[in-house]
């Protein structure tokens, strides 16, 4: 009887445990964050307070300075004109992720009413990315940014989104170069990722969000090793100073697809829609892939 | 080459003694808290090794909360102040390849399985698994019922065996 006792205790005592210790093992229902985890302050817009923000565009140190290719041209740039259209900040809640296919959900946007044509070689080496445009805003965080390539209406770059001027050298051979891109783009970006965060505006204050073209993507970096993935995925030069004719190349999209092997040409295609950047913050681009 | 950061939320244990006091003691004491671990992969798979890492608090976004860098395998570990529930934001940097992610952090602790969107192969994933999970509220319906159903049988069945007497 004793033994029965005990038996009976135990399988009273270890069922439920048991059974809990299989619940436990069960993953965890999802639950979708919801809007109020997110932080008030960082979304919410400040009511009537303002402050100025800066839209900025950076070519980056390729463009300002210049650069080897990963083929081994000295690149340096004259004049990188992009014509930016309909740039847009936001304040996103929950925050955009360029990567997870989204859209943005904003809770405050502001935007350049006019499209505008920089260039992103002006200034000595170490200039300020350079201005598109000032808007007054809403207080609070901005965290997304979206603007789109357009073909220029006037001056230097007109009839084109992207204009790209100035001078390759290698082994003694200098080729001066003008190559005019057509291909409008569309990019949606979120946070600024770099040495200094973006977009914080404070009531009554100034701060900046910024545009970043990464132009080793197309032509590659020679300081890098040859098997990393800037240089393995981009077009370099020589498929362009193979077009040169006395030491000059002038030449629009039509006359690259027209003279590019295709190989080639669809690399260079392929890569534009990669050109647009949060500082290191990839994007989503949105015309030209869909 | 785009980084991908993979969050995971877990409890951990930081294990350790109280020692006794003795010449040149070291008192060590320990306590038990919810972490925070990235991943940081480039989206090829390879670890993003010896990556800057900064987190930034719900509270000032401004200004790094903690700096650091991931290990070899591309994992730091960081464990977030609950005092501060909100977004969680963590940068991933390395030779001009960066990411950020944010992270939203209830006050409580949950036990919840978070999962971001479907990630491609170029999408950040973010996953938290849980925490706590060891409570009733984990349980299915059918597993709360099986367990009561076993509570009532115990007890019945314990009452009829005393109450059946001597052979």
């Amino acid at each position: 009887m004793k033994q029965q006792l005990i038996t009976a205790a135990f399988l009273t005592l270890i069922a439920p445990a048991l059974l809990q210790s299989c619940g436990g093992n069960n993953a965890p229902q999802a639950e979708a964050p919801t809007a109020e985890q997110a932080n008030p302050s960082a979304t919410t817009p400040a009511n009537g307070e303002t402050g100025t923000l800066e839209i900025r565009a950076n070519g980056e140190d390729f463009v300002r300075e210049g650069f080897t290719t990963k083929d081994g041209w000295e690149i340096s740039f004259d004049h990188v004109y992009v014509t930016l259209a309909d740039v847009t900040a936001y304040q996103t809640d929950p925050p955009f992720n360029s990567e997870a296919g989204t859209e943005i959900q904003a809770t405050q946007e502001v935007s350049v009413s006019e499209p505008k044509t920089v260039d992103l070689a002006e200034g000595e080496t170490d200039a300020d990315p350079v201005l598109v445009d000032t808007v007054e805003a809403p207080a609070g965080r901005y965290n997304a940014l979206s603007w789109r390539m357009v073909s220029a209406n006037s001056g230097p770059a007109d009839g084109y989104p992207l204009v790209m001027q100035g001078t390759a050298t290698k082994d003694g051979e200098t080729i001066n170069f003008n190559l005019r891109l057509n291909q409008e783009l569309a990019f949606t970006c979120g946070d600024f990722v770099g040495d200094d965060r973006k977009g914080i505006l404070e009531p009554g204050d100034t701060t900046d969000l910024e545009a970043t073209f990464h132009f080793d993507h197309l032509f590659g970096d020679g300081d890098a090793p040859p098997d990393d993935e800037i240089n393995t995925g981009a077009l370099g030069f020589d498929p362009l100073a193979a077009l040169a004719q006395n030491g000059e190349l002038d030449a629009d999209t039509a006359e690259l697809e027209q003279n590019m092997s295709a190989d080639d040409y669809n690399t260079l295609l392929g890569i534009l829609p990669s050109l647009g950047h949060v500082g290191e913050g990839h994007c989503q681009e949105t015309q030209l892939t869909t | 080459m785009k980084p991908r950061l993979m969050i995971l939320l877990g409890l951990l244990s930081v294990l350790g003694v109280q020692s006794r006091a003795i010449a040149h003691g070291v008192e060590i004491n320990y306590q038990t808290t919810e972490a925070i671990a990235i991943n940081a992969t480039y989206d090829t798979g390879e670890p993003m090794a010896e990556a800057q890492v900064i987190v930034y608090a719900p509270d000032d976004p401004s200004t790094p909360w903690m700096t650091g860098t991931t290990d070899e395998q591309g994992r730091f570990l960081f464990a977030p102040d609950r005092a501060q529930s909100g977004n969680w934001e963590v940068a991933v940097r390395q030779a001009g390849h960066g990411e950020i992610l944010s992270i939203p952090v209830d006050g409580e602790a949950a036990s919840e399985t978070e999962q971001a969107p479907a990630p491609s192969s170029e999408t950040a994933a973010v996953e938290q698994t849980a925490g706590r999970a060891n409570n009733l509220d984990a349980l299915s319906p059918l597993q709360k019922g099986v367990m009561g159903g076993a509570v009532l049988w115990g007890f019945i069945g314990t009452a009829l065996f005393f109450a059946r007497g001597k052979k």
